[in-house]
């Protein structure tokens, strides 16, 4: 059900990496990405996929969570891996029918970038969305890009959008699973027919789910309005931001890491992607 | 009177494996009667609106089984939706799910899909508006042009239109006036009386309970609290306080009164149950009928 669909969901925590502050974490995460593209040799893989599962353990999300949370890109992953097996040339040829050919480093690099894929969505939202609220996200994000104010950029306006998008995404799929259980009770079926009488069958989820969306922005506009709200100026914080020594320690282990794999990508390159 | 649909004990299971996990039904196992209007009551979270899910196959049930006629309605799951027509539910806030260009094509959804002819449809439709009280005009303008009550109402009708032979309301009246609230059970009442179909509503009000139901079903974390008519339960008004409900206010009047010395005959549970205990109260004691009807 949409329900099952984790990308995106916060699960409270104690762990090392939910007390980190969450402007370390969205650094962190940029590290991480900058590393996973950054891995070329075989062993440089291997070493990210390790540290993907201590990454996972340190945090204590359970791995039936993260399984999940993948779900929803298999089919991308299975696109990639096929495009992967048969546009690959190489020498090693194991398998050769008509006009297809499958070398073996076709299927190394498939297996590479699969990899390279899991890492990626786990790892990013290990940091960002398992481990770190919504707010403390945005505050984050707000506090880390403020430099920007002078120069004009809205900050703290997009940092609320933000926000406020996020805050909404639960709902919203809880509204979509709700009219959708409704429009089932009425006989609704998405998920036989003919492509075209899918698409229209998502018609009467659709329409009231807009409506509903634009009762609730207007509501919370109302709200926000009651409670005073003025946009970012002069607004003062209850939890204010510090980075300890745990966050020094974090970027430091991420450096290192970087610098592991890029001699390992030279010294023992392996197989190269 | 016989059981049209049997839950036999359903345990159902939200968010397993998560930090979230929460059993929403506990090896629950109930009977609701054929010709009865049942009632759900249940404090917040008690596995009502879950339970009601069970009913048309909107959840599966991580064990146990739910029969309808006998037949376990997951004998074949690629049916499912046939089970839905026989089951309508009617949702909390079901106003929210309207979605076609007019309150007639609304209506229709469902026979629709159930694939009835057109003239078959436009009968339904035509007749289920007049269950619910929604006057002809109406099926011709946008369901978002209505207030709040016909809104409710015309979804209701949605459900009524596939002529099921279990209807069940997850709170029908949440959110409406006095008014409002009477009118559409009421009018459910009357859809009851006609079609003889079984019907289940979920609600917080025991005023309404009382007034509508033939017998209450009482749930309390995730599993059955009690089940009887409506002077069964309410008799046991200690034990309801006790899991976060409440006895309908005229029970209290009436104990307060039996306290007083007021010799009051019979389970008084809604205003029209204490107005004859009075009345024949007041008969007994020779008070001439004018001045007992003034009280």
């Amino acid at each position: 059900m949409l329900k099952d669909i984790t990308l995106g969901q916060f699960f409270p925590g104690e762990s090392y990496i939910h007390r980190l502050d969450p402007r370390t974490k969205i650094i962190l995460t940029v590290f991480y990405i900058i590393i996973t593209f950054s891995a070329k040799s075989i062993f440089s893989f291997a070493a990210l996929f390790l540290s993907v599962v201590m990454i996972i353990g340190i945090s204590k999300i359970s791995f039936k969570t993260i399984i999940r949370g993948i779900r929803p890109v298999l089919y991308i992953m299975i696109f990639t891996m096929i495009l992967n097996i048969f546009l690959t040339n190489g020498e090693d040829l194991l398998f050769h029918w008509k006009f297809i050919k499958i070398y073996k480093e076709g299927i190394i690099t498939a297996l590479l970038v699969l990899v390279r894929i899991i890492v990626l969505i786990t790892g990013t939202s290990v940091f960002i969305t398992y481990t770190t609220s919504p707010i403390q996200l945005t505050d984050g994000i707000e506090r880390l890009f403020s430099p920007l104010k002078r120069i004009g950029v809205p900050v703290h306006d997009l940092a609320m959008m933000m926000s406020l998008a996020l805050r909404f995404i639960p709902t919203l799929i809880e509204e979509t699973d709700r009219i959708m259980n409704a429009q089932k009770a009425r006989g609704a079926d998405f998920s036989t027919g003919s492509l075209a009488s899918r698409v229209r069958a998502l018609i009467p989820i659709i329409i009231p789910l807009f409506v509903s969306a634009y009762r609730r922005a207007e509501e919370l506009a109302v709200a926000m309005e009651c409670r005073c709200y003025r946009g970012g100026e002069g607004r003062t914080r209850m939890k204010i931001l510090t980075y300890g020594l745990n966050d020094f320690f974090a970027i430091f282990i991420f450096l290192l890491f970087l610098a592991a794999i890029i001699l390992i990508n030279i010294y023992a390159p392996g197989f190269k992607l | 009177m016989d059981t049209i649909i049997e839950l036999k004990n359903i345990t159902y299971v939200y968010g397993s494996g998560t930090p979230f996990q929460m059993t929403a039904l506990d090896d629950v196992s109930v009977k609701i009667k054929a010709g009865f209007i049942t009632g759900l009551i249940g404090h917040t979270g008690s596995g009502k609106s879950t339970l009601v899910q069970m009913l048309n196959g909107l959840l599966r049930p991580h064990a146990g089984q739910v029969l309808l006629h006998n037949k376990d309605i997951w004998e074949n799951p690629k049916e499912i939706s046939s089970i839905r027509f026989k089951v309508g539910l009617v949702m909390q806030y079901p106003e929210y799910q309207l979605f076609d260009e007019t309150v007639g094509k609304d209506i229709a959804f469902g026979p629709k899909n159930m694939k009835l002819s057109d003239e078959e449809i436009a009968r339904r439709v035509e007749e289920a508006a007049s269950f619910v009280g929604i006057d002809k005009a109406l099926l011709d303008k946008s369901p978002f042009d209505l207030s709040g009550g016909q809104k409710r109402r015309v979804a209701i009708a949605g459900i009524i239109a596939m002529r099921p032979d279990v209807l069940v309301l997850d709170e029908p009246a949440a959110g409406l006036d006095p008014r409002g609230r009477k009118e559409i059970l009421g009018r459910v009442r009357q859809y009851q009386r006609d079609t003889g179909a079984a019907v289940i509503i979920v609600s917080h009000s025991m005023e309404d309970m009382a007034k509508y139901c033939d017998e209450i079903i009482v749930m309390n974390r995730a599993r059955i609290f009690a089940q009887g008519s409506c002077a069964e339960i309410f008799a046991r008004a200690e034990e309801l306080v006790a899991v976060g409900l409440d006895v309908p206010q005229i029970a209290y009047i009436a104990q307060a009164l039996r306290r007083g010395g007021c010799e009051l005959e019979g389970d008084i549970y809604t205003v029209e149950g204490a107005l004859s205990a009075l009345v024949s109260l007041f008969e007994k004691k020779g008070i001439p009928r004018k001045t007992a009807n003034n009280a």
